[in-house]
C-alpha cells in the first residue's frame, strides 16, 4: 500500500529527474561542452580534472566562501526574523492581523525584476532614501552595492527581506498548532513569559524550525538571483555565489566543469542538511 | 540512507566509466553548403528572435508573406537572457525552429554543435556585407548564417560640457585623456568620461588593442600578453588613476549620470541615441553628439556585433527558410527594417539610403562599420571573455597592473583554449 | 495594554520598511518612463499615468498569457496538492523497509542545483514529444519535494493512534487518508498550495525553454522580452512585476484564514 501512496513521487523521479542527475554527475567527469549537445556520448572522460580544477580556481574559492557567508548569516537572519513576525502576529493581535500578514508576506511573492528596480532605488549612494536617511543623522552612507565590504551584507539583507515572509507563514502554521491547555497549564505554574517560550512553544515548534532551516540552507545554499540582477557578482567576486559561479560556467558551456562545481554543491547542501537533521530532531519519537 | 547511497554510488561510478570509454571521434567531416532552389516556396516558417527584433518581426514579415502566397512565417520572440539556454537546449532535444536569430558572437560555438546549415552559396552574396559583420557568420573558414543588423561602438559625448571646458571631441587617446580632464575640471563633468567596468567590459578594451596595432587571436592561438593589450590597459586603466572615470558608480547609474551630465561621455552602440531621446526628455539629442572612436597609434578600429540569423538542419523548410533570409538581407528589406526596429543595415548599400544618411549621428557609425573587426569565431570566446571581464574589473579598481592582468588572461584563456 | 501598544507600534514600523521597496515599485508603476529612471527619483507618481499597462496589453497578448499562467499555476498546485501529501502519508503513516530511502530520495530531488538538470530534462520532454506543450511545461514540478517536506513535517505531528483506530475499525487507507488524515492537515495544505502557487506561478527558465510559441508563454516568459539591459522598458516591467503580484496576494488573503483556524481548533493532543 505504501508504494501506492509514493508511486507519483517515485514516477516522476525516475521519468524526470533520475536520468538527469545521473548525467549532470556524470558530465562532470568529462570535457562536456555545449557544442557537444547533439552528441553528448562523443566526448573524452577526464577523471578528476574537473574536480582538481575546482580546487585550484580563484573565483571557485571565493565564490565558496561568499556562500559560506550567504548562509551562515542569511539562514539566521531569515527566520529569526520569520519568527519574530509569526510570534509578534500571534500573541493576541487581533486588529488588522490580515494587513500585517499581507504587508509581511508580500516581499516573497513579488518578482526580482521589480524589485531589483526598486531596491537600486533605495540604495542608490548618492539619491537613494537610505543614504539621505543616514545623512539625515550626519552618516555619510556607502556606495552599497558598488563597495567590495558592503556588497554581500547588503544582498544578504535584501535575501532576508526577500524570504523571512515564507518563515512567518510556516511558524504561523505551527504555532496554531500548540494546544492551548500547554500554555494554560504554564499559567498555572506562574512560568514567565521567556520561559514559556523557551520550554513550550520552541519545542512545540521543532518539526517546523527543522524545515526552515533546512529550506532556508538549500535558499542560501542556491542563492543566485539577488546578485544576478543586483551586482552580477561584483564588485570583483565579492557577491558570487556558487550557484551563481555554476550558472556562469553553464552560460559559456563548459558543462563537464558545472557538473562537477554542481556536484560539490549538493554534496554540502546533503551534508548540511544532514547535519540539522541531527540537530533538530524531534525528541519525542 | 546508507543502503541508497552505495547503490547510488555503484551507479554513477558505472556511467562516469561508460561516458569515459566513450572518446571523441577524431575530426568531423566539414559541412557542405546546399543550393536553394528558386521554385515556389510554401508551408511554415517558424523564426526565433531576441528582444525588439522579436516583438517586431512577425508584422514585418506579413510583405514577405503577401510576395510568397502559401507562406507563413511565425515568429516567436524571446528574452536576451534566456535565449541561449533555449537554442541549447532545443538542440539537445532536436525541438530547433527553422531559423534562429543569435547573437554574432555565439556562431563559433553554434557551428560547433552541428546543428547549424551552412549558407547557401547561389542565394546570399558575401560581397554585400561589411566585411567585418561577414566575419560574423564563418566558423573555420565555411559560413553559418547570415548578418542581419549590425552594432559597432563610438563614442558619445555632451558638446555642451565639451564647449564649455572649451574642447573639441577627442581624436586620439591622448585627446581622449586631456578631454576627460578638462570636462572634469572645467564642465562639472565629476566622472569624467564613464567607461564600463562590468558584464560587457571586454567590448570597451578589446577595440584598443587593435587600436594599439595588437591582435587577441594569431594563429589560432589567444594572445594577450602583448605589448598592445598592456598598452590597451594602461589607456583603461588611466582614466581611474586620474579620477576621470567612475569606479565607484552602482550597476545602473548609466546613463542616468550622462544624462545628468556628471559623465561627459561614454562609448557604446547605435541603440543608445534613441535610449538618450527617450530618457534625456524633450531638447536632450542638441546637447550630445557622437564621434568616431579617438585613435590609437593604429588608428581607430572599432568593435563589430550585432545579430545574424542562422537555419537549422532539422528544418523541414529549409528552402522557405533561407528565401526569407535572403528577403531580410535585401537593401530595401533592410532600410525598412532600420526604420521599424532601428537596427543598423548590415548590407554596405542600404546605407545610401536617406533614411540612414540623414541622421549624422547614425551616419557616423556608417563609417565606423566600415573597420570594424570581430572577435574571432571560437566556441570557447564566451568563456575567455568571462576571464577577460574579471582581470579588466580589477584593472579599472586598481587592484592590478596592466601587465599583471595581461599575464594572467594569457595564462586562462590558454588553459580554456580555442575549442578548434 | 502598554505591551500590546508597542507591539503594534514595532509591527507597524515594521511593515512600512518591508512594504517600502515594493510599494516604491507599485507608485512608480504609474510613472512615465523618463521620471522612473530619473535621479535623483521621485517617491509619488508626479506625472501619474497608465502608460506601462497601455504597453502591456499592447504589446502582449496578456490575456492568453495569463491564461497559460493560470492553467499552468493551477495545475500544478491541485497535482501537488494530492500527490504530495499521499507521499507524506506513506512516509509517515504507512511504514514499510524503503521509507528512508524514498524520504532520501525526496531530499536530492530537492538539493541539486536545478541548472544541473535543465537540458537532460528538456532532452527527456523532448523525447515524450511534450515540448510546447502545456503538459512539458507542468511535468517536472507535479510532485515537488518541498511540498513532500512540509506534508511530512506536519503529518508527523498527527498522532499514530487515530490513524490505529481507523484501521482497526476497518477503514481502508485511502479511506483513512482522504476522510481522516486530509482534513486535519488543511493549514498545512493551505500552505502548500501557497508555495506551489508561487514557484510555478514566477517560475521562469523552464517554461522560457519549453514553450515554443507565444501562445504557450506564461507571464514571467512574456515579460521578459522586454528585460534588456541597455534598453528594458521599465514602465512595462514594473507594471508587469504588479500584475504578477496581485493574483498572489489574492489568494492569500483567500487562504490566511487557514493559518487562523488552525490545527488547534481540531482539538489535537
Amino acid at each position: 500500500m505504501a508504494w501506492v501512496f509514493a508511486a507519483p513521487f517515485l514516477i516522476l523521479f525516475v521519468l524526470m529527474y533520475a536520468g538527469p542527475l545521473l548525467a549532470g554527475f556524470g558530465m562532470s567527469f568529462t570535457d562536456l561542452r555545449s557544442t557537444d549537445v547533439q552528441n553528448p556520448l562523443n566526448v573524452n572522460g577526464v577523471g578528476l580534472d574537473n574536480y582538481q580544477r575546482l580546487m585550484q580556481d580563484e573565483a571557485m574559492r571565493k565564490a565558496a566562501w561568499n556562500t559560506f557567508f550567504f548562509v551562515a548569516t542569511g539562514v539566521p537572519l531569515t527566520i529569526l526574523l520569520g519568527l519574530g513576525a509569526a510570534v509578534a502576529l500571534h500573541s493576541g493581535i487581533n486588529r488588522a492581523r490580515v494587513f500585517f500578514r499581507v504587508g509581511y508576506f508580500m516581499p516573497h511573492v513579488t518578482s526580482i525584476i521589480g524589485i531589483a528596480v526598486a531596491w537600486r532605488f533605495l540604495l542608490d549612494p548618492e539619491s537613494g532614501l537610505l543614504n539621505q536617511g543616514l545623512g539625515l543623522v550626519g552618516v555619510d552612507g556607502p556606495a552599497w552595492l558598488a563597495e567590495e565590504s558592503t556588497a554581500l551584507p547588503s544582498l544578504v539583507v535584501m535575501a532576508a527581506w526577500r524570504g523571512f515572509g515564507f518563515d512567518m507563514v510556516i511558524f504561523l502554521a505551527a504555532l496554531q498548532g500548540i494546544p492551548r491547555d500547554l500554555y494554560e497549564a504554564a499559567d498555572v505554574d506562574g512560568a514567565g513569559r521567556w520561559a514559556t517560550f523557551r520550554k513550550i512553544t520552541v519545542p512545540m515548534l521543532r518539526p517546523a524550525l527543522l524545515f526552515t532551516a533546512v529550506y532556508s540552507t538549500i535558499g542560501f545554499m542556491q542563492f543566485l538571483e539577488e546578485p544576478l540582477v543586483m551586482t552580477q557578482g561584483g564588485p570583483l567576486d565579492s557577491t558570487l555565489s556558487a550557484s551563481y559561479a555554476i550558472y556562469k560556467q553553464f552560460g559559456v558551456g563548459n558543462y563537464g566543469y558545472a557538473g562537477a562545481a554542481a556536484s560539490v554543491l549538493f554534496t554540502v547542501i546533503v551534508a548540511l542538511s544532514f547535519l540539522q537533521f541531527r540537530m533538530l530532531r524531534p525528541k519525542h519519537h | 540512507m546508507r543502503k541508497f547511497s552505495r547503490r547510488a554510488a555503484i551507479g554513477l561510478v558505472a556511467t562516469g566509466l561508460v561516458l569515459s570509454g566513450c572518446g571523441r571521434d577524431a575530426g568531423t567531416s566539414a559541412d557542405k553548403a546546399k543550393d536553394v532552389g528558386a521554385g515556389k516556396i510554401s508551408g511554415t516558417v517558424t523564426v526565433w528572435a531576441m528582444g525588439t527584433e522579436g516583438e517586431q518581426l512577425g508584422a514585418f514579415a506579413k510583405e514577405f508573406e503577401a510576395a510568397n502566397p502559401g507562406v507563413k512565417v511565425v515568429v516567436t520572440p524571446m528574452g536576451f537572457d534566456v535565449a541561449h539556454d533555449k537554442i541549447i537546449s532545443a538542440i539537445a532535444g532536436g525541438a530547433t525552429p527553422d531559423i534562429s536569430m543569435i547573437g554574432s558572437t555565439w556562431m563559433g560555438e553554434l557551428a560547433k554543435t552541428g546543428a547549424v546549415e551552412p549558407t547557401p552559396s547561389n542565394l546570399i552574396d558575401k560581397s554585400a556585407f561589411f566585411p567585418g559583420s561577414w566575419e560574423t557568420v564563418l566558423s573555420g573558414g565555411t559560413a553559418y548564417g547570415v548578418p542581419w543588423y549590425v552594432e559597432t561602438r563610438a563614442f558619445y559625448y555632451r558638446k555642451d560640457l565639451a564647449d564649455k571646458a572649451k574642447v573639441k571631441a577627442p581624436t586620439t587617446w591622448e585627446e581622449t585623456q586631456s578631454f576627460a580632464s578638462a570636462v572634469k575640471a572645467k564642465a562639472g563633468a565629476s566622472q569624467g568620461v564613464y567607461q564600463n567596468f562590468r558584464v560587457g567590459s571586454w567590448q570597451e578594451v578589446v577595440p584598443l588593442v587593435w587600436q594599439a596595432g595588437g591582435e587577441i587571436v594569431e594563429g589560432n592561438k589567444w594572445t594577450f600578453d602583448t605589448p598592445q593589450m598592456v598598452s590597451a590597459l594602461t589607456q583603461f586603466q588611466s582614466f581611474y588613476k586620474k579620477g576621470t572615470a567612475p569606479n565607484k558608480v552602482a550597476e545602473g547609474a548609466f546613463p542616468q549620470n550622462f544624462i545628468k551630465g556628471e559623465a561627459a561621455a561614454f562609448y557604446s552602440g547605435p541603440w543608445m541615441i534613441y535610449g538618450l531621446d527617450k530618457d534625456g526628455g524633450a531638447g536632450f539629442d542638441q546637447k550630445y553628439d557622437v564621434a568616431p572612436y579617438p585613435k590609437g597609434s593604429a588608428g581607430g578600429t572599432s568593435l563589430m556585433g550585432g545579430g545574424d540569423l542562422v537555419v537549422f538542419k532539422k528544418s523541414k523548410n529549409r528552402d522557405a527558410a533561407w528565401r526569407f533570409i535572403q528577403w531580410l538581407s535585401d537593401p530595401k528589406t533592410q532600410v525598412k527594417w532600420f526604420q521599424t526596429t532601428k537596427g543598423l543595415p548590415a548590407v554596405q548599400s542600404a546605407w545610401q539610403d536617406p533614411a540612414l544618411t540623414s541622421d549624422k549621428r547614425v551616419a557616423v557609425f556608417g563609417e565606423v562599420l566600415k573597420t570594424a573587426k570581430t572577435p574571432p569565431p571560437y566556441s570557447t570566446w564566451e568563456q575567455v571573455a568571462r576571464v577577460l571581464e574579471g582581470e579588466i574589473q580589477k584593472v579599472a579598481l586598481l587592484k592590478t597592473s596592466p601587465a599583471e592582468a595581461a599575464k594572467v588572461m594569457q595564462q586562462k584563456a590558454d588553459d580554456i583554449g580555442t575549442g578548434l | 495594554m502598554v505591551r500590546k501598544a508597542v507591539l503594534y507600534v514595532l509591527l507597524t514600523l515594521g511593515l512600512g520598511v518591508v512594504v517600502t521597496p515594493f510599494g516604491w515599485a507599485v507608485l512608480s508603476s504609474f510613472k512615465p518612463e523618463q521620471e522612473i529612471r530619473q535621479s535623483p527619483p521621485t517617491f509619488l507618481p508626479e506625472r501619474p499615468t497608465l502608460d506601462g499597462y497601455r504597453a502591456l496589453l499592447d504589446q502582449m497578448d496578456l490575456f492568453i498569457v495569463f491564461l497559460n499562467s493560470v492553467v499552468v499555476a493551477g495545475v500544478i498546485v491541485a497535482a501537488n496538492i494530492l500527490f504530495c501529501s499521499m507521499v507524506a502519508y506513506a512516509l509517515t503513516k504507512l511504514p514499510f523497509r524503503a521509507r528512508n530511502i524514498v524520504f532520501a530520495l525526496v531530499m536530492v530531488q530537492m538539493m541539486v542545483p536545478g541548472i544541473v538538470l535543465m537540458i537532460p530534462q528538456f532532452v527527456v520532454v523532448a523525447n515524450l514529444g511534450l515540448v510546447n506543450t502545456i503538459f512539458g511545461i507542468v511535468l517536472p514540478y507535479l510532485v515537488m519535494p518541498l511540498g513532500i517536506f512540509l506534508m511530512r513535517q506536519f503529518m508527523a505531528e498527527i498522532p499514530d493512534e487515530l490513524v490505529h483506530a481507523a484501521r482497526i475499525d476497518g477503514a481502508g487507507e485511502f479511506r483513512i487518508f482522504f476522510r481522516i488524515v486530509m482534513p486535519l492537515c488543511k493549514p498545512a495544505l493551505a500552505t502548500l498550495g501557497l508555495i506551489t502557487f508561487l514557484t510555478a506561478w514566477n517560475n521562469f527558465l523552464w517554461p522560457a525553454v519549453v514553450a515554443q510559441t507565444q501562445d504557450r508563454y506564461t507571464l514571467p516568459v512574456a515579460l521578459a522580452i522586454f528585460s534588456n539591459h541597455q534598453t528594458s522598458q521599465y514602465g512595462l516591467l514594473l507594471a508587469g512585476a504588479v500584475v504578477v503580484v496581485a493574483p498572489v496576494l489574492i489568494l492569500f488573503l483567500a487562504l490566511q484564514r487557514f493559518f487562523i483556524e488552525g490545527i488547534a481548533s481540531t482539538g489535537i493532543k
